[in-house]
């Protein structure tokens, strides 16, 4: 039997001002009829380079220097622009990342699905109307035929990344390329997805490519996984395996960094002492004006409570207001409601004076836009010093406790990787000695083993400081590590409030429930 | 800095803008020096001589070098305008980011009150200023600088109002930053690109309006020797001596090319995605 796809010593090269850099080292891979080839890895591993290669929209700068794609008997490099028109789409599929930008805005959902029928399957416009009606009912979208004459900005995010499926298994591809379908998906929504693959794939038979940063999601959907490291493939294995038995070095310290619940990082208690308690707090944007209602408010009159060195973990999917909560605790954003904090009643953002600023500090989730791109790392860091009382010569010492090297001071944000700016934003939280850091989803861009150093990072300066943590995020095998209680938001309202040791027990709210469901846990 | 020189020079704009640039440059510091004739020695056997040996650019009606007359008006034009710009531009950005920054009924405020100010075309607001402070070249600067300021400040908000959305700013205001040290510090060097670009374009527009003050005898007086001044003089004579009123105005449009050509480069200098 010969493969579908197969990518032979294929090696890679972006010219930059510095020279070629190789970005992809002697890749050799093969997807057989009907098999779903997982491919792992972190970001700039050139996973999606490989997948730009496949779909031949390489950019400028790129040099193939060596190696062969064929998909079924078809040599891909040497295909004609006409030729590949051809095989993009009818052969070949794929299904990007960010559902919201890969359909066009200003088409409705059925030109555009009935467009790709009419191309590459050559049916007339009415059959095609029907097949297409026909298709969105298959990936278990409610009244398809409403669904084909709505625009992409009426429907949601988890129902456009359900067309571009359709619209890609319609085409009766051999290969399917997908190139992480539900990062940009909530967790439930993802899992929805990946349900639908599933059904499909046993449907269809489809061969696929299927890219993605999270190896346990892969090895849930994947028949083999291969990992890519730097560009180059170190490990190829059955997905059952690649969990129990990690061979390479890196793979192992790949599953180690993914999270999971039965494997706790913290185990002491907090104190009894409450440090903040928020209550009623709700969170407006934008008010009603003369011919509209207000908006529903982000927030519904939420209350929570925090000890002295407790980890809460506050969970939800986006838009549930879980990020709109630590803005309010910050006063970033307005609310009514009340604050105590040490003793300190606080009703709205003016009764934050510097003393709870500065004892209550905020780490965002993007480190990129949380660094100000014209400021030194010692600029940086030396701003809550000046704020709140210190000496600039604790720069190195702050640098020390985030384990970066005092080197690092005179640097610009540019110069950093995600990782490392990360630990800035967190070494600037720390410099103000806080009582409560608020944690604003701040591992969810950065790849799995960084998310694990930053992690043990934080735990460790928790020991030496005994700050009490807010933890926002998504990840719910995540915060199981970590949280001494769980809080569980949506659509603005808490549904949860267990501690973490209850989240097996029968009493979990059914969105909980159904949230930990989504949660993909690693197989093996 | 150097860096950024490097890459301007590397742009085929950013190269002709600087040598041009450079050229006219020179002309303001060492003008009067090279000059061959003092700008305002009348020569009546040569009243309109046509260019040649004599006068490379011809004479005008008094017989009065074209050549030396733009040579020592280019430092009563150029710094003018560039001085008006740098004014306008700073005084606009200042405003713009502070109304990015405050934000809410504030920013409405400043913005309709800008809004209104640009509604006066901006020839018109410096004619008007001019004539109400008096003739003379240092009004017509401030009379510039106030009709440049709203355009700049609008750029400059909609350019700050980006980074007024990112988390930088966010963790300044929830360490309790203050104000100035927010806008000053946090937002401004971020929006710098959009108004060093900006202005440079607008030089050349102050170039051409500080030019039509004088043209219209409100900016310099006579017998100053500023290009505007020069096209208005030489007006009346244009079927005479046509070169009267080309070359200065070919001066006019040399600079205010000069400074969008940079203007042009710049932009793409500045951009920090364009790593080639």
């Amino acid at each position: 039997m010969t493969s579908v796809l197969s990518i032979q010593n294929y090696t890679l090269d972006y010219i930059s001002s510095v020279g070629p850099v190789r970005v992809l080292h002697d890749i050799s891979l093969q997807i057989e009829p009907g098999e779903v080839l997982g491919l792992v890895g972190e970001s700039g591993s050139g996973k999606s380079s490989l997948a730009w290669a496949l779909m031949r929209h390489l950019p400028g700068n790129a040099r193939e220097v060596a190696g062969s794609l064929r998909l079924g008997d078809i040599d891909l490099q040497r295909l004609s622009p006409r030729e590949l028109t051809r095989i993009r789409g009818r052969r070949l599929g794929m299904v990007f990342q960010d559902p919201s930008t890969s359909l066009n805005p200003t088409l409705t959902i059925g030109r555009q699905i009935t467009e790709a029928l009419i191309q590459h399957r050559g049916l007339k416009p009415r059959d095609a109307d029907a097949l297409a009606i026909d298709l969105l009912g298959h990936v278990d979208l409610n009244n398809p035929a409403a669904i084909m004459r709505r625009y992409p900005h009426e429907i949601s995010g988890g129902e456009k990344q359900r067309v571009i499926i359709a619209t890609a298994f319609g085409c009766r591809p051999d290969v399917i390329l997908f190139d992480e379908p539900t990062t940009a998906l909530d967790v439930i929504t993802g899992a929805r997805i990946l349900e639908l693959f599933a059904r499909l794939r046993r449907e269809t038979g489809v061969a696929a490519l299927y890219i993605s940063h999270d190896l346990a999601l892969v090895t849930r959907v994947a028949d083999r996984v291969a990992i890519l490291e730097r560009g180059r493939l170190v490990e190829q294995a059955p997905a059952a395996d690649i969990f129990r038995a990690p061979r390479h070095a890196n793979t192992r310290a790949l599953v180690d960094a993914v999270p999971r619940p039965e494997r706790r990082l913290v185990h002491d208690k907090p104190r009894d002492q409450v440090l903040l308690a928020a209550s009623e707090i709700e969170v407006r944007y934008g008010s009603g004006g003369l011919f509209r209602d207000a908006p529903p408010p982000a927030t519904k009159k939420i209350g929570l409570e925090v000890r002295g060195g407790e980890i809460l973990g506050l969970v939800g999917e986006s838009g549930s207001g879980k990020s709109s909560m630590a803005r309010a605790l910050t006063g970033l954003a307005r609310f009514s409601g009340k604050i105590t904090f040490d003793e300190h009643e606080i009703h709205g953002m003016r009764d934050m004076d510097a003393a709870y600023r500065r004892d209550v500090q905020i780490i965002f989730q993007h480190p990129d836009s949380s660094l100000n791109p014209r400021h030194r790392i010692d600029e940086i860091l030396s701003r809550p010093l000046k704020l709140y009382g210190g000496h600039l010569a604790d720069i190195p010492r702050l640098l020390d406790q985030v384990r970066l090297p005092q080197s690092y001071a005179n640097r610009w944000p540019h110069q950093l990787s995600g990782g490392e700016k990360q630990r800035i934003a967190i070494a600037r939280a720390f410099a103000a000695r806080p009582k409560l850091v608020i944690c604003d989803e701040i591992t969810a861009p950065l790849d799995v083993s960084v998310q694990a150093q930053i992690i043990e990072l934080l735990l460790a300066l928790r020991a030496a400081t005994g700050t009490a943590f807010l933890f926002i995020t998504h990840d719910l095998n995540l915060i199981r590590q970590i949280a001494h209680r769980i809080a569980v938001m949506r659509r603005g309202e808490m549904v949860d409030l267990l501690p973490v040791e209850d989240f097996d027990a029968d009493h979990v709210h059914p969105y909980t429930r159904e949230l930990m469901a989504a949660s993909p846990i690693p197989v093996g | 800095m150097t860096e950024l020189f490097i890459r301007l020079m590397r742009k085929p704009q950013g190269f002709v803008g600087l040598v041009l640039l450079a050229l006219i440059a020179a002309a303001c510091l060492f003008g009067p020096a090279l000059a061959p004739y003092a700008p305002e020695k009348i020569d009546f056997l040569g009243r309109f001589r046509a260019p040649g040996w004599q006068n490379w650019l011809g004479a005008d009606q008094f017989g009065r070098d074209i050549l030396s007359r733009l040579m020592v008006g280019a430092r009563s034009t150029v710094p003018l305008a560039f001085i008006a710009t740098f004014v306008g531009s700073a005084a606009g950005a200042i405003i713009g980011v502070g109304s990015a920054y405050l934000g809410g009924r504030t920013d409405e405020a400043i913005m309709r009150t800008i809004d209104a100010v640009m509604a006066i075309p901006g020839l018109l607001m410096a004619l008007l200023l001019v004539s109400t402070l008096g003739n003379g070249a240092g009004n017509a600067v401030i009379a510039i600088a106030v009709a440049f300021a709203p355009g700049m400040a609008r750029v400059t908000r909609s350019a700050a109002l980006n980074i007024r959305n990112q988390d930088y700013v966010k963790a300044a205001i929830a360490r309790g930053e203050a104000a100035p040290w927010i806008i000053f510090r946090e937002m401004l060097p971020n929006v710098m690109a959009p108004i060093v670009i900006e202005s440079t374009i607008r030089v050349s527009f102050a170039v051409m309006l500080f030019a039509t003050l004088s043209f219209l005898g409100v900016g310099a007086q006579p017998p100053a020797s500023e290009w505007g001044l020069m096209v208005a003089d030489a007006r009346q004579y244009m079927h005479q001596a046509p070169w009267g009123l080309i070359a200065p105005s070919a001066a006019i449009a040399l600079t205010a090319i000069a400074f969008n050509l940079v203007g042009d480069g710049l932009r793409d200098a500045l951009n920090p995605k364009d790593e080639r």
